[in-house]
């Protein structure tokens, strides 16, 4: 098999080059403004010329490593390394980095506060109240951070706007839940009558609103601090309900509420979570919501922490349907789906189909559903290369060109696609075509871009500061769009990424904005063709699944290092790569399965460990072990 | 019944009726004796425009409005245009999240995927909403259309957070955007409703919930207990609010008009263009009713592909347009999507301008600046920023007037005279060199 220098990735490239080639980079590329009393941005890269220097300066050189991948350094102007050089230099530096953060083994994160984003801030309520109204929507979106998703603590933000909408939601999500008998009996669960009183009644509600409420046993202060508020309002109005509900609005804006709180470790080492706050890890990360009933007894118990019943816990979590939430959460923001409709619309009348509520809903579903059977039915992850199977509703499967072996109905259900099908797999979905395409018509950089970045995660860097961007335009020159593209890399400072990028979305242009099987476009024939850099050549996207099949390993690295941010809820450090890496071996060798991975992520020190506080994570390895290497 | 039991909704829905501020009311000034307050505006365009059809011939009051500025020809007297500003903060970094970010607060922000995201200062507008002091219901209003772009850009190295936000309170404070109509209504309203919701009972709930950070901060480590210290903050800031609502001692000006529950729009406005008139009339109720003075607005996040095909003649999307590569048609249409905006800025401009406030209108008494992070679009260069002020802010801005200055002065200067204008005064913003000359009357 030939290495295809395509996938020739930063992350898995062993470091090829001796220090002493970095340091000529350095003082070939950055010395020269870099150095001296006032350096210039106030960075001083002449005193980072040492090894010793990258395990000690490791933030200088993270932000160093970022300008010069992200063609951002040596600026305009300025003498520009080539690209090779460039991918060598940011490689070694990565991995040299990583090799010497693994080198102590890995060392989890402090505990963390965390905000409740605003799809679990509605689940969460949800599930207390046992109502069905989306309770934060009006909360404003939350932006992502980290891995990319909006669930990561570095980005959950808080306005002035944000307290308003939180006391609002509030109010209205117990005025409904008060009026429904059902959610009465989850959260109003005493009245007063002969035998009870106001007082033992609303303090009844509370004893049990509150663990609920907190994720965690109240305490008998909070339990009298809450009882308070009630009794206060009781007083003034001799009123029972509108008393109760205005204790459990205070509990429902409580930071005990709205965030998710882990006790600090205040020792020097390691230890694993408390069973509640592990408990709260694996529901928020899995359901997207607070523990039910068995995960909250398993925890009074204390019986979270034993790795037999936590594996098993898992399991039964991932096989229920309240996975339907992760999967939308994870995969919609990790294949960048939910701009499909905001900022990427399909143009209404050229693509008219997308309008059909049906069809749009079902193109919404289809990554989502397809993700969730992967989880429920624990198959395995390569499906999402390619695959047998896909998740449709009647229209989807016209839309497609389908014709199922049963009828189909509005639901969407699996279906098997007939054996000579070129639909199977990410790439043959219409919510991912179309949302790599511009409204208009589609996009072979868009696409190829797409694929390296969240399919592979080998993101091209943007075009460096001397070229301008590639024109590709509906514009009226008498070219087809593969010739522009195919002119532009003649210049070698394009085709560098380029030549990587194109060849990919090439492959994909059978299927037009809204994934549409096509074999013309405007009257002249589709040609999906594409080359690698390394010569590999593949006609349309059943060879190129095929072609990307063998960087299988690349697609598994990427997605657990997005799962694992997602499940964290904040962005990766170099320590946590370590743990990457462990869990996509662990995956491989059990076959891919989708399980293998959750369970992994799950047991994984980072998921279930928090650091001390008293001691600075160590990432710094004793200087001889580097020495010796080198 | 008891008063839980009437959600702020069916409150709206019930009588369709013109509902008063209260503390207005009671506060019975005399007649004239109050000037109206000086609002502020800013309305965020992203990627750029077509430098040759953008800026004015002429100058100082001698100037003929440029082809995309044409729409505001009516309104000639009331605006200044700026020549030959530039942002220098934002120079470097990528082509379009840094540039939207720092085009209020004049600064670099960091380069992070999120974990120390910073606009290192604080915009503009906050800063004269922090000077100011809170005079309105509501201290500031951020609007949008589109939520915050899902993900980070790996490609470039920044959370698109900060593609998104151009209001930033503090260094890590970017404020979140409203971007339902209905939604925006309902809060300026209820802002301005001070007797109903409970106000009362909702300041004894506050205060609990900032006992309980008081007992949960004990326990939390350093960087934990300034996230709590952010929720403590807006908790605050609501409380205070309220309890300024529940108490007549306010501002002395007595708006002109009230807000009418009948008024409400929709919430899905039926396309982007309809949304975008209702988030203007959100601001110009807003500004009208004195529910607040400051207001931003995003007409979409950098790097925006918003399909403009509804727009006669134009057939694509926002973004790729604007890397026209210098092709006619490419140019064409990118000039008529600049166009459009600039219509929009109009329908603002002339609906302040209906709204009367004794002799003078809304639009007198304002200054909306219309602006972007970046002037062509194909270059992603802060050189020479396209930039409109349009209001007299009550006769402090000497409107009417093409200024064209020294090449790569900095924006920073316009906004040390704006918040001069708004009575809020500097010496100094972010890197600012100086006041900008000519535009303060």
């Amino acid at each position: 098999m030939r290495a295809l220098l395509l996938f020739t990735v930063i992350s898995l490239v062993l470091p090829a080059q001796p220090f002493a080639e970095t340091q000529g980079f350095l003082k070939g590329y950055c010395v020269a403004c870099h150095q001296g009393a006032k350096p210039s941005g106030g960075f001083n890269a002449a005193k980072l010329t040492t090894l010793q220097t990258m395990m000690e300066e490791p933030r200088k050189w993270s932000r160093m490593l970022a300008r010069v991948r992200d063609n951002e350094m040596p600026p305009k102007g300025a003498p520009t390394p080539s690209m090779e050089k460039r991918e060598a230099f940011t490689a070694y530096v990565e991995e040299t980095m990583k090799t010497a953060a693994c080198a102590d083994g890995i060392a989890p994160r402090p505990a963390l506060l965390r905000r409740l984003n605003r799809a679990e801030y509605s689940s969460t309520v949800r599930d207390l109240l046992n109502i069905h109204i989306n309770a934060g929507r009006g909360l404003p979106a939350d932006g992502a951070g980290g891995e990319g998703f909006d669930n990561a603590a570095e980005t959950l933000f808080l306005s002035p706007m944000h307290a308003e909408k939180y006391l609002d939601a509030a109010r209205e999500a117990l005025a409904y839940g008060s009026k429904d008998p059902r959610s009465r009996a989850r959260f109003l669960i005493a009245d007063p009558n002969e035998k009870m009183t106001a007082a033992e009644a609303g303090r009844k509600v509370l004893e049990a609103f509150l663990p609920r409420a907190f994720r965690r046993p109240a305490t008998v202060a909070e339990l009298d601090q809450y009882y308070a508020l009630f009794a206060n309002a009781y007083k003034r109005s001799q009123s029972y309900e509108p008393s109760i509900l205005h204790a459990l609005q205070g509990v429902l804006i409580s930071p005990q509420f709205l965030f998710r709180v882990e006790e600090t470790n205040s020792g020097t080492g390691p230890r694993l979570l408390d069973d509640y706050a592990l408990a709260v890890r694996l529901s928020y990360f899995l359901w997207g919501t607070m523990p039910d009933e068995p995960l909250f007894k398993l925890a009074a118990e204390g019986k979270l922490k034993d790795e037999t019943i936590w594996t098993e816990q898992t399991v039964r979590m991932l096989k229920d349907a309240r996975t339907r939430e992760f999967a939308e959460q994870f995969v919609e923001q990790w294949l960048n789906t939910p701009e499909l409709g905001r900022d990427i619309k399909p143009d209404a009348k050229l693509f008219p189909a997308y309008y059909d509520a049906e069809i749009q809903s079902g193109i919404r579903c289809e990554p989502i559903l397809f993700f969730q059977e992967l989880l429920t039915s624990n198959l395995s992850l390569l499906n999402l290369i390619d695959s047998s199977f896909t998740i449709m509703s009647n229209k989807l499967a016209r839309h497609y060109g389908i014709k199922p072996a049963k009828p189909l109905r509005q639901q969407p259900v699996v279906v098997e696609l007939p054996p000579d099908s070129h639909r199977g797999g990410v790439l043959g979905m219409a919510a991912v075509l179309a949302v790599s395409s511009y409204p208009n018509r589609t996009s072979p950089v868009l696409r190829g871009k797409w694929i390296l970045e969240a399919l592979l995660g080998t993101p091209p860097p943007p075009p460096p500061p001397n070229v301008p961007t590639l024109p590709e335009h509906a514009g009226d020159a008498p070219q087809t769009l593969r010739e522009r593209l195919t002119q532009h890399r003649a210049n070698p400072a394009c085709a560098v990424c380029h030549n990587r990028i194109d060849p990919l979305g090439f492959g994909l242009e059978n299927y037009d904005v809204l994934g549409l099987w096509r074999t013309e476009d405007a009257g002249k024939p589709i040609d999906a063709k594409g080359e690698l850099p390394d010569g590999t050549r593949f006609d349309g996207p059943v060879e190129m699944k095929q072609i990307l099949m063998q960087q299988k390993d690349l697609l598994v690295r990427n997605l657990t290092a997005k799962l694992l941010g997602y499940a964290l809820g904040r962005g990766l450090t170099l320590e946590d790569h370590c743990s990457v890496d462990r869990i996509a071996e662990t995956v491989k060798r059990e076959n891919y399965s989708a399980h293998s991975l959750i369970l992994e992520i799950a047991r994984s020190v980072p998921f279930r460990y928090q650091t001390g506080t008293s001691v600075n994570i160590p990432v710094i390895p004793p200087a001889a072990k580097l020495n010796s290497r080198n | 019944m008891a008063r839980f039991s009437i959600t702020r909704r069916t409150m709206l829905h019930g009588t369709g009726a013109v509902i008063g501020l209260p503390w207005m009311e009671a506060m019975a000034a005399p007649k004239g004796a109050d000037k109206p307050p000086v609002r502020m505006a800013a309305m965020y365009m992203p990627n750029g425009v077509r430098e040759d059809m953008w800026t004015p011939d002429g100058e100082k009051r001698d100037f003929r409005l440029s082809p995309t500025l044409t729409p505001l020809a009516d309104l000639q007297d009331q605006l200044l245009v700026l020549t030959n500003l530039w942002n220098p903060g934002s120079v470097g970094g990528d082509g379009h999240y840094v540039k939207l970010s720092g085009w209020l607060t004049c600064t670099t922000v960091t380069k992070t995927l999120g974990v120390d995201v910073s606009c290192n200062g604080v915009s503009m507008d906050q800063l004269a909403v922090q000077k100011s002091g809170r005079q309105t219901p509501i201290a500031s209003l951020e609007l949008g259309i589109s939520p915050v772009t899902t993900g980070v850009d790996k490609n470039v190295g920044y959370t698109r957070v900060y593609g998104s936000h151009i209001a930033w309170a503090g260094p890590a404070s970017p404020l979140a955007r409203e971007l339902n109509p209905q939604l925006a209504f309902e809060r300026l309203f209820r802002a301005g409703n001070g007797q109903a919701g409970g106000t009362k009972d909702e300041i004894l709930l506050l205060d609990r919930v900032l006992e309980d950070a008081k007992q949960l901060r004990q326990k939390l480590g350093g960087g934990d207990r300034q996230r709590l210290e952010e929720y403590l903050s807006v908790v605050r800031s609501l409380e205070d609010r309220l309890k300024r609502a529940a108490s007549p001692e306010r501002s002395k000006w007595k708006p002109r008009a009230k807000i009418d529950a009948a008024a409400k729009p929709v919430a899905n406005p039926k396309d982007y263009a309809e949304h975008v008139r209702l988030m203007f009339d959100i601001i110009a109720l807003a500004f009208q009713s004195d529910s607040t003075r400051v207001a931003t607005f995003l007409f979409g996040n950098e790097v925006s592909n918003q399909n403009f095909s509804f727009v006669e003649g134009v057939s694509g999307a926002h973004h790729s347009l604007s890397h026209h590569e210098n092709k006619a048609e490419s140019l064409r249409q990118y000039q008529l999507i600049n166009k459009w905006h600039i219509e929009q800025y109009g329908y603002l401009l002339r609906k302040l301008r209906d709204m009367k406030e004794g002799e003078s209108s809304v639009l007198d008494n304002s200054m909306i600046l219309f602006g972007a992070g970046i002037r062509d679009g194909n270059k992603h260069d802060p050189h020479n920023l396209p930039v409109v002020v349009a209001g007299k802010a009550g006769g402090r801005l000497a409107s009417g007037q093409h200024l064209s200055y020294e090449k790569d002065t900095p924006l920073a200067n316009l906004y040390v005279s704006m918040l001069d204008a708004f009575g809020t005064p500097v010496e100094r913003f972010a890197d600012s060199t100086g006041r900008l000359p000519g535009v303060l009357a």
